[in-house]
């Protein structure tokens, strides 16, 4: 009864590693007069320590500000005069070059973002500049109290390991790294066997292979090895943070270290998370918000990650439903160990994942991310396929055998108006 | 910034939690046709070469046709829409589109509501139907209606933890008023606290009528197909009937009318001031204006190397981030441009802001600086124009609150400005001494 969206296939895919080890992928597709491509590294905050938190935001903030013969503002003139998109961002696993112009467009802008990714200039003032930028952009995400909420529990839940370096770390930090911080992590990460680049669009794959090439073929690997990430076990005891701040409305973020990508529930607990929390129709949409009126966002996630993920739950309510919501959210959690899925609700989740799945492949930047991200992570673009067929595997038992292994000692983080918070304060 | 990518405030009825498609784009080339129904129905097509098809359903049922004393009925009767019909119970459609791996939802503003779906072709002579029997047969249960009111209370109350929020709302006062665009799309707690289904019922039928809808289809569809599907399920309208309305209220939108207004609003939870000033514009019905407006928002605020991220941000540092928005509605269009910032440079950046402006207003900008913004503006169209869902949202919104064509004619009015034409608009619209500004301080 599966019916999603299957878009067109693409007919011309080529993948190919250069000798120096760079993975290129390049997709033709002509429907529109438009070239996107990205450039994954593969290291991200996953590669940072408590000494260094914050140091792929900088780098990533100032690698664009400057290369050995182009200032900051010569990027930006060459790259915003002819209305193209070119940006520097870091993730969880990766950091990441984007780029999208129109066809006619896109060697000018690939030879800006070779010059980017080989020799950056590390300017001392636009370090300076990004730096107080930064800091001032952890401040402002005090202003949100569901990011706080969600942060105080990321920070509780991966206590010690990088993906839960504190903000306060990340202040710190970032007000003391230096010029010789972003050149050591940049010769140490950014080279030829650490990078995928992914183009899609109007445009030849053979002609996108050659240009990538011509531009970072000669990019010779350093002697050298690679830095391996490695962390000691996350601990898991359960518990709770609470904290008071004067809001309209209150928020619980509560849930569980979850699989990586290639551990053994991985499918299972991404079926879980699509039936809790993805749509109108998912359980805590249905249990929380229609039937009960409890709260406007309601909803779960559970994130793709090289490392140790997290099966998360949250819920935004007026302060006097606080104790309400809380248990509500905690019993459909637990539902899910307790009780097994119908097979109608498993195979409706099935068919919500893959539709949507489909639909998040529209676009040429949304494939290039796509790919890409698959082959940084070291599952190689095939995982496209994998995961679909896994997806489609996933059993009843699977998904209640996932809920009893994960969903054991759990982290909750409340934050609201002090006294509504009281009662559910840890004595 | 830009025309196609800010309709102004919406609301919607789920919260994005990433899981929405998101809106990057291209050049399209495919052909577009506006049909007309008997019974005044608007329906504008196009095939896309992808297996899916977006169905965006645009009522005149926004906001702005609520009278002061009903506030919010138009958000909250699009929540309600989703709650059945005496044939779909509450929560069956959405069981039915996502269940079949499609998603949905809906949006409401000043002068619209939409409610739209992408599911696989195959499945649309399924789905549509109950689209559009939610639309038309809308039953507005009491009993929902009690509940689905404590879900908008809950959106109220997030939406007054956003000091952004907050302070577009104070903007929007000041500048019209007691025109509607003056009140929040979400209305107040104690207004919805007075309202009945009777009354919700009212409006629907009121203005839930074919002359005020337009279907845009997109994807992979052919025209006598989708022309087909519609017509038959979007057949069964009620009668309408009358229902209270807005008092006409006049938008003080000419140049000569404005005046300088100023407001300060301190917040807890603020770790950052802010200065928002705003200039109004003429409405759709201008495009000859509001594309040069539009290319001066991008001269101002449009990119590094635009006037005062270049100077504000990046030379002087007096500011955390410099935003030029542009959006129109119906009957203005607004530009703002907001600054993050520390308190104590408050003064010293706005009155940057205001010399910059007279500066432009005496002296004609560079051909290269005009081009690099044209580029932008032109690319950020063609980049938005690649899904079905961007381009049913595109014609969808310009039938109805002016004319499809208008989409299409945009490229047109930006290519035609010159460094003269945006001098004389400058002059006339940008005022750096009547203008409104909103500061935001913490407590």
């Amino acid at each position: 009864m599966t019916s999603s969206p299957v878009l067109t296939q693409h007919p011309t895919t080529l993948r190919t590693t250069l000798p120096n080890g760079i993975t290129v992928i390049a997709i033709e597709n002509p429907v529109a007069d438009i070239v996107s491509s990205r450039i994954f590294i593969g290291a991200g905050q996953l590669c940072e320590t408590e000494q260094t938190a914050g140091l792929f935001d900088l780098l990533t903030a100032v690698i664009v500000k400057g290369t050995a013969s182009r200032t900051a503002m010569d990027i930006a003139e060459a790259v915003e005069s002819i209305g193209a998109n070119f940006g520097a961002d870091v993730a969880s696993d990766y950091s990441l070059l984007s780029l999208k112009t129109v066809s006619a467009d896109f060697e000018t802008v690939l030879a800006i973002a070779v010059e980017v990714l080989r020799e950056p200039s590390f300017p001392d003032h636009e370090i300076e500049l990004e730096r107080r930028l930064i800091l001032q952009g952890l401040k402002s995400m005090k202003e949100q109290p569901f990011g706080m909420a969600y942060n105080y529990f990321r920070e509780a839940l991966y206590a010690g390991h990088p993906y839960g370096l504190s903000q306060a770390q990340t202040e710190q930090c970032v007000a003391k790294l230096t010029k010789a911080d972003l050149q050591q992590a940049h010769r140490q990460y950014f080279r030829p066997d650490n990078i995928v680049i992914t183009i899609v669009g109007r445009i030849s794959p053979s002609l996108a292979v050659k240009l990538v090439d011509q531009y970072l073929g000669d990019w010779s690997v350093p002697d050298e090895p690679l830095p391996q990430v490695s962390f000691s076990p996350i601990r898991v005891a359960a518990q709770r943070i609470v904290t008071p701040q004067e809001t309209n409305q209150a928020f619980i973020v509560l849930g569980h270290l979850a699989d990586e990508v290639t551990g053994p529930h991985y499918a299972a607990l991404k079926l879980m998370s699509t039936y809790l929390g993805n749509g109108l129709s998912s359980r805590l949409f249905v249990e929380l918000r229609e039937k009960q009126g409890l709260a406007y966002d309601v909803s779960a996630f559970y994130p793709t990650r090289r490392g140790p993920s997290q099966f998360v739950a949250y819920i935004g309510t007026a302060p006097q439903n606080l104790s309400v919501a809380l248990a509500g959210l905690q019993a459909e959690v637990a539902r899910l160990k307790d009780m097994p899925l119908t097979e109608e609700a498993l195979q409706v989740s099935k068919n919500k994942i893959l539709g949507q799945y489909a639909l998040g492949k529209q676009t040429n930047g949304q494939i290039a991310q796509t790919y890409g991200w698959y082959e940084v992570l070291g599952l190689g673009m095939a995982f496209d396929e994998d995961f679909q067929r896994a997806i489609a595997a996933v059993t009843l038992e699977d998904v209640q055998a996932a809920a009893q292994h994960c969903f054991v000692e759990q982290t909750v983080s409340i934050l609201g108006p002090a006294e509504a918070i009281a009662a559910l304060t840890p004595s | 910034m830009g025309l196609f990518l800010n309709h102004s405030e919406s609301f919607t009825r789920l919260l994005d939690s990433g899981t929405k498609i998101s809106t990057e784009s291209a050049t399209n080339e495919n052909a577009t046709s506006v049909i007309q129904l008997p019974n005044g129905l608007t329906i504008i097509h196009q095939e896309m070469p992808t297996a899916a098809v977006v169905v965006d359903v645009w009522v005149r049922a926004g906001a702005s046709r609520e009278p002061a004393e009903w506030s919010g009925m138009a958000h909250f009767l699009e929540h309600m829409v989703f709650k059945g019909t005496q044939r779909l119970k509450p929560g069956e459609f959405d069981w039915a589109i996502e269940s079949q791996g499609g998603v949905t939802n809906a949006a409401t503003s000043h002068d619209y509501a939409h409610f739209y779906i992408t599911v696989a072709a195959n499945v649309l002579p399924q789905t549509l139907p109950y689209l559009a029997d939610l639309l038309l047969g809308a039953a507005i249960p009491a009993d929902e209606f009690g509940r689905e009111r404590q879900v908008v209370l809950e959106e109220i109350l997030q939406a007054h933890d956003d000091p952004d929020w907050v302070g577009y709302q104070a903007l929007c006062e000041m500048l019209y008023g007691e025109h509607s665009y003056g009140r929040a799309v979400l209305g107040t707690a104690e207004i919805l606290a007075a309202r009945s289904p009777e009354e919700m019922r009212q409006f629907h039928r009121a203005h839930y009528q074919p002359k005020n809808m337009t279907v845009a289809i997109a994807g992979g569809i052919s025209q006598s197909v989708a022309v087909e599907l519609i017509q038959q399920s979007f057949s069964d309208f009620a009668e309408p009937i009358g229902c209270p309305q807005p008092k006409p209220q006049p938008l003080n939108i000419l140049p000569e009318q404005q005046v300088h207004q100023h407001r300060t609003l301190h917040l807890p939870n603020l770790e950052h001031s802010r200065l928002t000033m705003a200039w109004l514009g003429p409405g759709i019905d201008q495009l000859d204006i509001v594309s040069g407006l539009d290319l001066i928002s991008v001269l101002l605020g449009g990119g590094d190397t635009s006037r005062l991220v270049r100077e504000l941000r990046e030379e002087k540092q007096l500011v955390q981030d410099v935003d030029a928005s542009f959006s129109i509605q119906q009957e203005c269009s607004l530009l703002s441009v907001s600054m993050w910032l520390e308190g104590p440079d408050l003064e010293e950046v706005e009155e940057i802001v205001c010399d910059r402006l007279h500066l432009l207003a005496n002296q004609p900008i560079e051909e290269s600086e005009l081009a690099r913004c044209k580029r932008l503006l032109l690319n950020d169209y063609a980049f938005s124009t690649e899904t079905p869902s961007q381009i049913a949202g595109l014609y969808g919104y310009y039938a109805t609150i002016a004319q499809p064509e208008l989409a299409v004619a945009y490229p047109g009015h930006i290519q035609a400005h010159s460094p003269h034409s945006l001098q004389q608009l400058i002059r006339q619209y940008l005022s750096p001494e009547r203008y409104t500004a909103v500061v935001l301080q913490p407590e």
